[in-house]
């Protein structure tokens, strides 16, 4: 007999998000994924001056605010055909380099990791024996026996209490909770130290960028941080050797402590590599640019289709057609007016919401608030993966040197840690990355990527100062009538692309296809599963009241619903509902 | 003693940026002694943590759902916060305000008194603009925040520019405009 398990809302992630399934036999046969809130941003952009859209996309999410802040710049400078002086480019790479460090290691340690690793059974823990498993996969400064000692005693001061704090939504004893209490130990020390270098990243950030969490040195042509190295009030070479600082910290703790831990979690829930392929569709957009134009870049960036790499097919420029114009969003099942399918500047946002008759989502009918994004193919409209998954696996397709070396790292270091614990390393693999564990191992993976990318960035920008070069930014002007742009930006949670309508220098149309629409959205035209939904399908639910496993798959993906509403609610954790069928 | 004065909410959904605009009414209008750190923390939940963990006492400005009208006014403290008593999540968000002062307090941070004043909305639709009701309250949490800075011994002083324009300064406004008629 089928059970229906309603989550509502997901906890620890960013926005409202319920998911449904209906559970047989111990597995998920079903899923519906449902944002349960509208943002309706894109209205208020309507009439304003393009040179403002970016301050107020900012806004749209307190996680990705940098984020929404590069993609909204870029599509105007598209609209214009306007270059980015090559200071710009590179100040700008490193604010997203530094963004993607910090949003990854918070991602993983604050928001996922207590998925895997049981805080309260850490207390069991013998220091001793934590100490001699972390120096056994990796040298990192802080994992001497004191370091485990004291956070252990501090962690016990903590639970007893009474404030659980942020550990208070665990599953705490749950079945599926597979990690002896001396790993368990580990993680939570290197969750606290986390909490050190996601703040060095953000501070990188705040030093470029102005402030934090709102960057303010952006202009539509470049960047608004006046560059002289030797004057105080602007970026001069003191700051920039303390950012430089800042991105080898970070560099190491990624290095010697993220990439380990997600191998050695990882290796101790080997079936998981199993579970959660869900939609193996996978599109990237490419980034870091390397020039003035946007047609050389750092990152790279294209299509997969069924999983294969053989089937990559690269986006080669912020100009490239195979993306711009390829991109459709459909409503079959959205709470909007109508059943289009539609290219984004063609789009129209009339909220319509029909609600859930029943109490529960009926999936012939509309159930969310998130459209349902496609990408055109040989083989029609199809539903894509994106986010550090689909990057790293079009990277490696693409035979990015920096990604096929860790990558290629990444898999022998698990082949070894699963023969120190008695497992057979058979049939490990790039194709494991396709899972529910693998998204965590890509995510990591590219944070590795990336962190030393950030230190190319800084060298080229030093470099590029030295000779004499302080330009930062090219003016923009509007011509009269119509003009359309789309600019892509790989951010943390995967392609977000902003597209915007400019008639006579005011907006006339704006809209963002975000990440986590992508990936979270319903069902479209023609039936197909969004990629939360479809990786459900299969996962394992040991306790339908305690649906551990859905919020793993769920969080492998780094949701943000970027409805951005921030109450204080009188909501109190995550609500579950199960109702037998 | 450090003092920070965060302002979070959302600006885009109208009566979401009470705080923000709080906190920037806070900024342009008054000089501290000693000085203050004014934060637009946004939407920022554990991007908040750094200011957070390197402050001792924190005023935060907020949107709250709580039981009553909207525009009415409500002060927590740090222990009604922290202690679950109160029936409230800052929820939807991925780590709230609530659980980052106490995972400051789990990496060493000094916080010794924190308030948060909160206003119940009355909208929270994709608006600029606070509803009528909000925007009246902005006053009197204006005074509410100044109280603790008072009793956490802050001096406060109207800057020069936010007082009374001198008649001159009118007439002179005046003029011009009749110029261009």
């Amino acid at each position: 007999m089928g059970k229906r398990i309603v989550v509502d809302p997901i906890t620890r992630i960013e926005g409202h998000l319920r998911i449904e399934v209906v559970a047989e036999n111990g597995y998920v046969k079903d899923a519906y994924s449902s944002a349960q809130m509208w943002r309706g941003i894109e209205v208020i952009l309507k009439g304003r001056s393009p040179n403002d859209a970016w301050f107020f996309t900012q806004r749209i999410c307190g996680v990705c605010t940098t984020v929404h802040a590069i993609a909204s710049v870029r599509a105007v400078e598209n609209a214009l055909k306007l270059e980015v002086p090559y200071n710009a480019q590179m100040i700008r790479n490193i604010i997203i380099s530094a963004h993607a460090l910090h949003d990854h290691i918070v991602h993983f340690y604050h928001l996922s990791a207590l998925d895997w690793v049981d805080v309260v059974s850490a207390l069991k823990a013998d220091p001793v024996k934590t100490a001699r498993i972390a120096q056994s996969i990796s040298d990192w400064k802080l994992n001497g026996v004191p370091t485990f000692r004291s956070v252990q005693e501090k962690l016990k001061k903590f639970v007893n209490s009474g404030q659980l704090g942020p550990f208070a939504n665990g599953y705490w004893g749950h079945p599926a909770m597979k990690l002896p209490p001396e790993v368990n130990l580990l993680a939570v020390a290197h969750y606290l130290q986390a909490l050190d270098y996601q703040r060095k990243a953000d501070m990188a950030i705040a030093i470029l960028g102005g402030k934090n969490p709102h960057i303010q040195n952006l202009a539509v042509g470049g960047v608004a941080t006046a560059i002289n190295p030797d004057n105080q009030a602007t970026l001069n070479m003191e700051r920039l050797y303390y950012v430089k600082q800042l991105l080898e910290e970070v560099r190491e703790f990624v290095h010697k402590v993220y990439v380990p831990d997600v191998i050695a979690i990882g290796a101790f829930y080997k079936e998981w590599f199993n579970y959660g392929r869900g939609v193996d569709n996978y599109l990237a957009v490419p980034d870091l640019p390397q020039d003035t134009k946007g047609e050389k870049f750092d990152i790279p960036g294209g299509v997969l289709i069924g999983g294969r790499l053989s089937s990559f097919k690269p986006i080669k420029s912020f100009n490239d057609s195979f993306f711009i114009e390829n991109v459709a969003e459909c409503i079959a099942h959205s709470w909007y007016r109508g059943e289009w399918l539609r290219h984004p500047w063609k789009e129209e946002t009339v909220p319509e919401y029909t609600g859930m008759p029943g109490g529960y989502i009926d999936g012939r009918g509309k159930y969310s608030w998130a459209k349902a994004p496609r990408f055109r193919t040989e083989k029609g409209y199809l539903p894509m993966q994106v986010g550090p998954l689909a990057q790293i696996l079009t990277g490696y397709a693409s035979g990015n040197r920096l990604v096929r070396k860790y990558v290629d790292s990444a898999i022998s270091q698990l082949r070894s840690v699963l023969s120190t614990l008695g497992e057979s390393p058979e049939g490990v693999g790039v194709d494991m990355l396709q899972s529910t564990p693998g998204r965590h191992l890509a995510r990591a993976l590219r944070a590795q990527v990336i962190s030393d990318l950030a230190l190319k960035q800084w060298q080229q920008l030093v470099d590029n100062i030295a000779k004499g070069d302080y330009e930062i930014c090219n003016k923009a002007t509007y011509p009269k009538g119509e003009i359309r742009g789309c600019g892509f930006h790989e951010a943390p949670r995967g392609t977000l692309s902003h597209w915007c309508v400019i008639e006579n220098g005011r907006i006339k149309n704006y809209q963002c296809v975000v990440p986590s629409t992508w990936n979270s959205g319903p069902r479209d035209h023609s039936g197909q599963m969004g990629p939360y939904e479809a990786s459900l399908v299969g996962n394992p639910v040991a306790q339908p009241e305690r649906p551990l496993e859905v919020l793993r798959t769920i969080h492998s993906f780094d949701p943000c619903i970027a409805c951005a509403v921030h109450m204080v609610e009188p909501h109190r954790g995550e609500v579950v509902r199960v109702k037998v069928l | 003693m450090k003092v920070c004065i965060l302002g979070v909410g959302n600006i885009l959904l109208s009566d979401e940026g009470f705080g923000v605009k709080l906190l920037h009414l806070l900024e342009s209008k008054y000089t501290y002694e000693p000085p203050v750190k004014l934060v637009d923390g946004g939407t920022g939940g554990l991007r908040l943590l750094n200011e957070i963990a390197t402050t001792e006492n924190l005023l935060v400005l907020d949107t709250v759902n709580a039981k009553g009208k909207p525009g009415e006014l409500v002060v927590y403290r740090k222990k009604e916060l922290l202690s679950g008593s109160l029936p409230l999540k800052l929820s939807p968000h991925q780590i709230g305000i609530q659980e980052a002062i106490s995972l400051s307090e789990l990496i060493g941070g000094k916080l010794k008194d924190v308030r948060l004043i909160g206003v119940i909305p009355e909208s929270l639709e994709a608006s600029l603009e606070l509803s009528r009701p909000v925007r009246q309250a902005l006053p009197r949490a204006e005074r509410l925040a100044l109280a603790v800075l008072d009793e956490w011994g802050i001096k406060v002083k109207m800057k020069e520019s936010q007082q009374t324009p001198k008649p001159r300064g009118g007439s002179r406004v005046r003029r011009r405009s009749d110029e261009d008629s």
